[in-house]
């Protein structure tokens, strides 16, 4: 007899389920043979498709960025960057609305998450307790903090660092209810000398409206950028900003 | 010598910091290689790859020999740190047109590569031998990590066939790829 329940094999192998749905199923596994079978088989006639992958080459120091963060991240819980619905159960730190979380002495910690081919990701992390201060930054060092003013009728809030990281500038952006993005639109971040605009990172934003990236400037030294801005654009490939800009600030 | 993966692994669950990098030397490029043919995108993938070895690191995980090779455990590992990122990104529908962007591999590390090669090739072979809808829906299936009902719109089946053809794609190059290697052996 086929179960309800054996028709939500395949999204149990990908995990689509929720935790509800999970343990429901898993309960049901125990006591269905074909079920059973069947997520063995998945598992053994899959176990070679990794390799299937085209070997490509790492991005420049992820080892050393992934090792750095693997061994003081016992404490990250939280990633701005994406949503709070982790499937994994646990206490979440209370999000306060509209905070200014970011000030570099209250950042818990700093992540640097994502870089590859001279575009960086980072991480900030919600701090949990105000009280809990003083950890330190896993980057190199930092050298200003803007926060990126909101234009009218704009109800959101964005910061932007700038970090020396081996001799190259990070741009770091960090936004906060941004209004929600449809299709494939997405956040972009510009940087402007004397009105022309230059691309620096594109984002999207989750849930709550956060969002971030970072991106890195090769050429800061030679460039002179008197403003930073963010614009809301149709897809991730505006070569010039097409929407209007939401936020911005004078470097 | 070279030390056993299950032995470096213990050590990492006891933060042993030398066991983590050897470890890590070991699997990086397979890892991110993978992520990227899971995530298409690269940032995603080093988040993945990051995920999989801060979970080595800072959490009690049950790996034992039963389950099966280490490499194995470690790529489902994988899998579904890729497919959690997906998720929370909610870009499974939204890919980075990065491809273009990467650079060509010429330079592969030393130990990774003669079995990986030589499996690469036997599946990537396996894999076109298949008809192209069983390609795809094994693409969207274990790659994309479509559910279910994706998969059904988007090769247009009826959602009740869909773990029907997945099974039989799956089996199909397993078929193919059994008899490669017995061909392999002949010869
Ligand atoms: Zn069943």
């Amino acid at each position: 007899m086929m179960d309800k329940q054996c028709d939500l094999l395949l999204d149990y192998f990908n995990g689509h389920l929720t935790n509800q749905q999970k343990a429901a199923f898993e309960s049901h596994l125990k006591d269905c043979p074909s079920c059973q079978e069947e997520l063995k088989e998945l598992e053994e006639l899959t176990m070679d498709l990794p390799y299937a992958s085209e070997p490509i080459a790492v991005p420049d120091g992820m080892k050393q960025r992934i090792l750095s963060n693997v061994k003081d991240d016992s404490q990250i819980e939280n990633k701005a960057t994406f949503d709070q619905t982790d499937s994994e159960p646990g206490p979440k730190p209370p999000i306060k609305p509209k905070r200014t979380w970011f000030k570099p002495f209250m950042v818990a910690a700093l992540t640097l998450s994502l870089v590859g081919n001279g575009a960086a990701l980072y991480y900030i992390n919600e701090q949990k307790d105000d009280a809990d201060t003083g950890e330190s930054f896993s980057v190199d060092s930092m050298k200003e903090a803007y926060t990126l003013q909101a234009s009218e009728d704009i109800e959101a809030a964005a910061t932007a660092m700038m970090i020396e990281q081996n001799r190259e500038t990070n741009l770091i952006i960090q936004a906060n209810n941004l209004p929600e993005l449809k299709g494939d639109e997405k956040y972009q971040v510009w940087v402007l000398e004397e009105g022309k605009p230059f691309r620096a990172g594109t984002f999207v934003t989750n849930q709550d409206g956060k969002g971030g990236v970072s991106y890195t400037l090769h050429d800061m030294k030679e460039r002179n950028y008197d403003t930073i801005a963010i614009t809301k654009e149709p897809n991730a490939n505006s070569q010039q900003p097409q929407g209007d800009i939401l936020l911005s600030s004078p470097l | 010598m070279r030390e056993q993966d299950i032995e470096l692994f213990h050590r990492v669950q006891n933060k042993d910091e030398v066991a983590l990098e050897l470890l890590y030397d070991r699997y990086e490029k397979l890892l991110f290689s993978f992520s990227f043919r899971m995530t298409n995108n690269k940032f995603l993938a080093e988040e993945a790859v990051q995920d999989v070895f801060t979970k080595l690191w800072s959490k009690s995980l049950p790996y034992s020999e039963e389950k099966g090779k280490f490499s194995s455990w470690l790529l489902t590992i994988t899998r579904n740190a890729c497919l959690d990122l997906l998720r929370k990104k909610k870009s499974n529908d939204y890919e980075l047109k990065e491809r273009d962007a990467l650079q060509e591999d010429n330079d592969p590390s030393p130990e990774e590569t003669a079995e990986w090669k030589e499996q690469h090739e036997e599946i990537q072979h396996a894999i076109k031998e298949l008809k192209t809808e069983q390609q795809e829906i094994i693409n969207l299936f274990y790659f994309r990590g479509f559910t279910q009902s994706q998969i059904a719109k988007k090769c247009n089946l009826p959602l009740g066939t869909v773990k029907g053809r997945v099974r039989l794609s799956l089996q199909h190059l397993n078929k193919i790829l059994t008899k490669k290697k017995e061909r392999g052996i002949r010869e």
